[in-house]
């Protein structure tokens, strides 16, 4: 029947449908929507929620099969406030996501202006590039922890070969040192992101604004500094803005490294909470570190909308 | 020098520079599948070797015939059970990803929808939340509908990571679909579902492929989730069994290198094979995580 009558709409109100087809295409945009929207409650918004409840009630592993527990104030905030390996895994985090952003901008940067050359070759290099991308972040947490092992690794052989060290170094077993491994581990693993993206934006600067510059006598580190840098940084805001996001999650790669070790050196919030609620099961302990690290995530989730504003306002039928 | 020099001398430097970084890039991975040929006596006997010393296969018949003469906590699932796993959960969440997001990113993206800005910047907010936060909660819902351990917990799970990325991604394609492809189908009688089914479907399969590669990615290589909800023996994905060779005392660099190098090769496959559907997925804005 509703077939019957669509056949009937002239082409003039094809453009503007009829409210009986528009309720039914209501009624299949809600159901396409439908399934996704359950999910997002249900694997998104609850376990958000419950975390939040989680967080001031005094857990036991009792507790868990009953859903709640009994009310516990502030103590589980309390807790990891005062519990000094946690507060090392927030500052640990801090430092962990600057030197990881500044290392793989800086890195990733400098391999996009270098892949943007012509050169022989270029176009393989560039998709070798990616490679680190696409591994499990547990592999990759291995194969560091491999490569840097005191005896037999990889790091070590070279130094010594080279003549920097005498002796073994100790990268894993020293917590100062230690530190700075994971730090290498993550940069490495987020040069490939910073790099892709940097270049594809180099690609869309004008040539005619470069030969411009070259014309009116900038050099290259004025035309880099003054030309392209102003271009392309809405790009760049988005690349630091989705490394932080990354950087702020990493978990894989600690455990697979160092495992939050020596001495929780290298414990980030991520790991320690994954400590508090699966090792010591205080799951209220965890949830309540846990809300500390996803405000920090968060934090910059206006920023980020604020970024994507084009894919929101299509939203609003503009473009219709 | 000419000119010309100077641009061909400047060619070949860059040549130089990008393989001296791309060898920097690649070296973990070279030493990683080298390791795995090595045996346990050169893995232990504190030297690095630069290229295969005595090569054998028995690290990859340790970790595919499972046992391991270190870790006894491995002997209940082979690694060929844990490659099987990896690939169940995988497929899994492809076909979850998948069947939700296709339909969604139509939804969001060709009709007229109040909900429209909530959901879109619902799952912008979706992609910042750490993977931590939902684990240990889903760990405690899981347990309470009694789903732990088990292959749709994990799969749902390792949705989170797939699904906003996937529906942003091919929202973004469907916008370059023209209107009129869905005027013309509803004119010639087509229902809603069969313009979706027969006409949109096919035409995103660039964008569709793009999603499920970064899906399968994602289900292989999740770590956190199968750590979390997987807590007892049965299901063993191939990550959890590289954790468990590396043990909490002494490693099997074996069977670790050797279950590492099964484990990267998804990705490996995947850049060679879809290469451009790759460069696509994280130019769209990849977070992983």
């Amino acid at each position: 029947m509703a077939m019957l009558r669509d056949r009937n709409i002239q082409s003039s109100e094809i453009a503007s449908p009829r409210w009986s087809s528009w309720r039914r295409q209501q009624f299949a945009g809600w159901l396409f929507l439908t399934p996704a929207i359950a999910y997002l409650l249900f694997a998104f918004a609850l376990p958000i929620v419950y975390n939040v409840m989680l967080s001031f009630e005094r857990t036991s592993p009792a507790t868990i099969a009953h859903f709640t527990a009994p009310f516990a104030g502030l103590d589980n905030y309390r807790f990891v406030l005062h519990d000094p390996t946690s507060r090392m895994a927030i500052i640990h985090t801090f430092e962990f996501t600057a030197g990881s952003l500044l290392g793989q901008f800086l890195i990733g940067f400098t391999l996009a202006l270098l892949f943007s050359l012509r050169f022989p070759g270029r176009t393989i290099f560039r998709s070798l590039v990616i490679v680190p991308w696409l591994l499990p972040l547990i592999v990759t947490g291995v194969m560091f922890r491999f490569l840097f092992q005191a005896e037999g690794g990889a790091v070590n052989q070279v130094l010594m070969n080279v003549g920097l060290t005498q002796h073994p170094i100790q990268w894993l077993n020293d917590p100062h040192l230690a530190f700075w491994t994971i730090l290498v581990a993550n940069i490495w693993l987020g040069v490939p992101f910073f790099t892709l993206l940097l270049y594809s934006a180099l690609q869309d600067v004008p040539v005619e604004i470069k030969e411009a510059a070259v014309i009116d006598g900038a050099g290259p580190w004025q035309r880099l500094r003054l030309i392209i840098v102003p271009i392309i940084l809405p790009v760049i805001e988005v690349t630091l803005l989705l490394g932080f996001v990354f950087t702020v999650k990493v978990f894989d790669l600690v455990i697979g490294l160092t495992g939050g070790g020596p001495a929780n050196a290298t414990q980030l919030i991520t790991t320690w909470s994954y400590n508090l609620s699966f090792q010591v099961f205080s799951f209220g302990e965890g949830a309540a570190l846990n809300n500390v690290l996803l405000v920090l995530a968060l934090v910059c989730a206006p920023l980020y909308l604020f970024l994507s504003r084009d894919a929101l306002r299509r939203s609003s039928g503009a473009d219709r | 020098m000419t000119r010309l020099q100077r641009s061909r001398a400047l060619r070949w430097l860059s040549t130089l520079a990008a393989a001296a970084a791309l060898v920097i890039i690649l070296f973990p991975v070279y030493a990683i599948i080298v390791g795995s040929f090595e045996s346990t006596e050169t893995l232990f006997s504190g030297t690095f070797y630069w290229l295969p010393h005595a090569a054998t296969l028995d690290n990859y018949r340790t970790v595919l015939q499972g046992g391991s003469a270190s870790t006894e906590a491995t002997v209940a699932g082979s690694q060929s059970g844990h490659v099987l796993t990896s690939l169940i959960v995988g497929l899994g969440t492809v076909a979850l990803a998948l069947a939700i997001a296709v339909p969604a990113a139509y939804a969001l993206s060709k009709y007229r929808l109040r909900v429209t800005l909530v959901v879109v910047s619902s799952l912008l907010v979706a992609q910042i939340v750490p993977s931590i936060v939902l684990a240990t909660s889903l760990f405690i819902v899981f347990h309470w509908i009694h789903l732990l351990n088990s292959y749709p917990a994990l799969i749902i799970a390792d949705g989170t990571y797939a699904i906003p990325f996937a529906i942003l991604v091919l929202r973004a394609f469907f916008f370059s679909l023209p209107n009129e492809l869905m005027y013309a189908a509803r004119v010639d009688g087509a229902s809603e579902w069969q313009t979706f089914r027969l006409i949109v479907i096919p035409l995103a399969r660039s964008a569709v492929i793009t999603v499920a590669i970064f899906a399968f990615l994602a289900g292989w290589g999740d770590f956190i989730f199968a750590l979390t909800i997987l807590n007892g023996s049965g299901i063993e994905p191939i990550t959890l069994g590289i954790y468990s060779y590396l043990g909490n005392f002494s490693t099997d660099w074996g069977a670790v290198m050797a279950s590492g190098a099964v484990a990267m090769v998804p990705a490996g496959l995947m850049l060679v094979v879809a290469q451009r559907y790759i460069a696509t997925g994280l130019t769209a804005g990849s977070v992983k995580g």
